[in-house]
């Protein structure tokens, strides 16, 4: 049997994916725990239960995201630029043009005909632009991330963030909220605000060909569509696989490669 | 090694403090276009100032305010701390503004923390262009630093000194080049970390004592058979100044990356370009320290830096270029896109990163980055080594 598996262990959330024969039989996501350790342990006895295999059934797993160096089970540790891009050509093979936005960091990537990492660039260690200031607003709002999303499409007028750090932005919307704007207005805001900053990465390394987002950040529609309209440029969405698991889903594919014994990148 | 590592990692070393107890001054000084030559001749030990062994920046936020680069920074903050007290004079230098604002911010700090400014404090002025009027600026500006050192120091610096001091340096810059020269092989014998140490070591100790431990390591490389660069990715390491040995560390440290080359103040950049020993030594100084425009702070000079590194990773063999600058380093900051842009054109890969130098450094994150470079690169090089080769009928 040709099992590998793939485990990305973020800052936000932990993601693990087991293929077979290249297919995925097993996919789970669990918010991060505080010791990296302990949310790839968890995330993997879950993927395995769903997948109904045991550990030892998996030929090759590949480590990745901000924990990654701590993950006990794994045969090789790659970063998750390059396994999101393996990632997002697995679920768009025509993407030439990533955007990762994950828990506490922002990428850009261009990517090859086999999904290699061609050219990528990074925010720097500023919160605003990742999904830790969604997960902040959310919180400030007093509503899940996934319904944070949506509000841009209930929004008549967007309320507009006067700074994008995460700090002051945080102030802003109390002011907001206790001066009685619609909520729905607040979060199209936030969104709006989120989608400027990544805008920015995105305009410098000169987006080509098809774009895709991977990362939780691609399932809210109202930072999607701002971006589309910031960028000029359609971002193609995929049905194939939940593109938040699109990190493990590349080192899933990178642990195949190496099982298959082709170059991983 | 142990004694470069000492000297490199220690704002106190033993070098400095041994050269204290014999009586005679050190005078710190703040930026590569300061000639130690000079010192030297006057029986002064130039020591570069740095802002190693800092653990924040609170006396310097003081003074500077936020947005500035974090390296004069920790300067003053080793300043405001007492760690510059074996200092009997400094030497500020317009590196860039915020080198430059080193001399009203420290001379300010001096009226809030008794002691810490230096007896001879001296701003010592360079050009930004190495046109002829520039050069005679920078030569006027030599004389006039040479007359301050004679009268606080009451001492004499003729030329036949300086003369002395040159081919004192040019042994070390000699030595410096060999190895620069061993780094170019396919097998290189000796790592990133250990040559940026010798470099650093050689900005804060007495010339004499290095040219001596730099001999003694030099004949050890020399001897030297394994191959720390089999299969590794060579990289050059540019941007800001830096001093920072865990900056190469991290290039090097479980990474399967060697550091070949760097283009950044506290490497081999010029260090192993002799000085002219014949002629005016006052003119054969400016003309070396002023017509390198090595750094970015020297306008109208950008082609000539570019062609100069092409040249050096050509000849170090370099699979990527790690190009960093300290948050809020203009000069860098621009010099780097355009580097990027060129470079990459030329089929170099290059990895831009901002951050902190000191205390603040984040090495979490650029680890992420440096790592997704390596893959890069190696995915590039994979594929070329997969690629059919064109055969010729």
């Amino acid at each position: 049997m040709n099992i590998v598996a793939g485990c990305d262990v973020g800052s936000l959330t932990s993601k693990a994916v087991i293929m077979k024969n290249g297919k995925i039989i097993g996919h789970h996501i669990i918010k991060s725990k505080p010791r990296p350790k302990d949310s790839a342990d968890a995330v993997l006895e879950k993927v395995l239960s769903l997948a109904g295999i045991s550990k030892n059934d998996i030929n090759y797993c590949i480590g990745t995201g901000y924990g990654r160096d701590r993950i006990d089970f794994v045969d090789e540790v790659v970063s998750e630029i390059s396994c999101h891009g393996k990632g997002a050509h697995w679920l768009l093979p025509t993407a030439q043009t990533v955007i990762d936005i994950g828990g506490q960091d922002c990428k850009t990537m261009k990517i090859d005909k086999d999904g290699n990492v061609k050219r990528f660039m990074a925010n720097d260690k500023c919160a605003s632009g990742t999904g830790r200031f969604l997960e902040v607003m959310a919180k400030v709002l007093g509503i899940s991330i996934d319904e944070l999303g949506n509000l841009s499409k209930k929004s008549r007028s967007p309320i507009t963030l006067a700074s994008t750090c995460t700090v002051w932005a945080q102030a802003d919307v109390i002011k907001y909220i206790n001066s009685g704007v619609p909520i729905e207005d607040i979060g199209a805001g936030v969104n709006t605000a989120m989608a400027g900053r990544v805008a920015i990465l995105v305009n410098a390394v000169k987006p080509e060909g098809d774009i895709f987002m991977t990362g939780g950040v691609a399932k809210n529609v109202g930072v999607v569509s701002t971006l589309e309209k910031l960028i000029g440029k359609r971002i193609k969405k995929v049905r194939k696989a939940d593109p938040q698991i699109a990190g493990a889903i590349g080192a899933a594919l990178l642990s195949m490669e190496k099982v298959n014994g082709k170059i991983a990148a | 090694m142990d004694i470069f590592y000492d000297a490199a990692t220690k704002v106190k070393c033993e070098s400095i403090l041994n050269w204290k107890k014999s009586g005679k001054p050190v005078v710190g000084y703040t930026c590569s276009y300061a000639p130690p030559e000079i010192f030297h001749a006057a029986g002064i030990l130039p020591v570069r100032l740095r802002g190693i062994e800092t653990d924040g920046t609170d006396i310097a936020d003081a003074y500077f305010g936020p947005f500035i680069c974090s390296f004069p920074k920790c300067i003053l903050q080793l300043a405001g701390k007492g760690m510059f007290d074996f200092l009997d004079g400094a030497v500020i230098t317009p590196g860039c503004d915020s080198m430059r604002r080193i001399d009203e911010c420290w001379r300010k700090a001096g009226e809030d923390h008794d002691g810490i400014v230096p007896p001879f404090f001296y701003y010592f002025d360079v050009p930004h262009k190495s046109e002829a009027h520039g050069m005679r600026w920078f030569k006027n500006e030599l004389k006039l630093m040479i007359k301050a050192i004679e009268t606080h120091f009451d001492v004499k610096i003729t030329h036949k000194g300086i003369l002395a001091a040159i081919k004192k340096f040019n042994i070390g810059r000699r030595m410096l080049k060999e190895i620069e020269t061993m780094r170019w092989a396919k097998d290189v014998v000796v790592s990133g970390t250990d040559v940026f140490t010798a470099t650093i070591a050689g900005a804060v100790m007495p010339r004499d004592e290095y040219n001596q431990h730099l001999k003694q390591w030099l004949s050890g490389l020399r001897r030297r058979k394994k191959s720390l660069s089999k299969n590794k990715i060579r990289l050059m390491l540019a941007g800001s100044a830096s001093d920072e040995i865990n900056l190469i560390r991290l290039l090097e440290e479980n990474t399967g990356a060697i550091v070949v080359a760097e283009n950044i103040c506290f490497g081999i950049r010029a260090e192993g370009n002799e000085i002219d020993e014949k002629g005016d030594p006052i003119d054969n100084l400016a003309k070396h320290y002023m017509d390198q425009s090595v750094c970015p702070r020297m306008y109208g000079k950008y082609k000539e830096r570019l062609t100069s590194i092409k040249e050096r990773i050509d000849r170090a063999r370099v699979d990527g270029v790690v190009m960093q600058n300290i948050r809020f380093c203009d000069l860098h900051g621009a010099e780097n896109s355009l580097y990027e842009r060129d470079l990459e054109a030329a089929g170099i890969p290059c990895l831009k990163l901002e951050r902190e130098y000191g205390p603040r450094a984040d090495s979490g994150r650029m680890k992420l980055r440096i790592n997704a470079f390596l893959e890069r690169i190696d995915a590039k090089s994979n594929q070329k080594s997969t690629e059919p080769l064109s055969v010729s009928a």
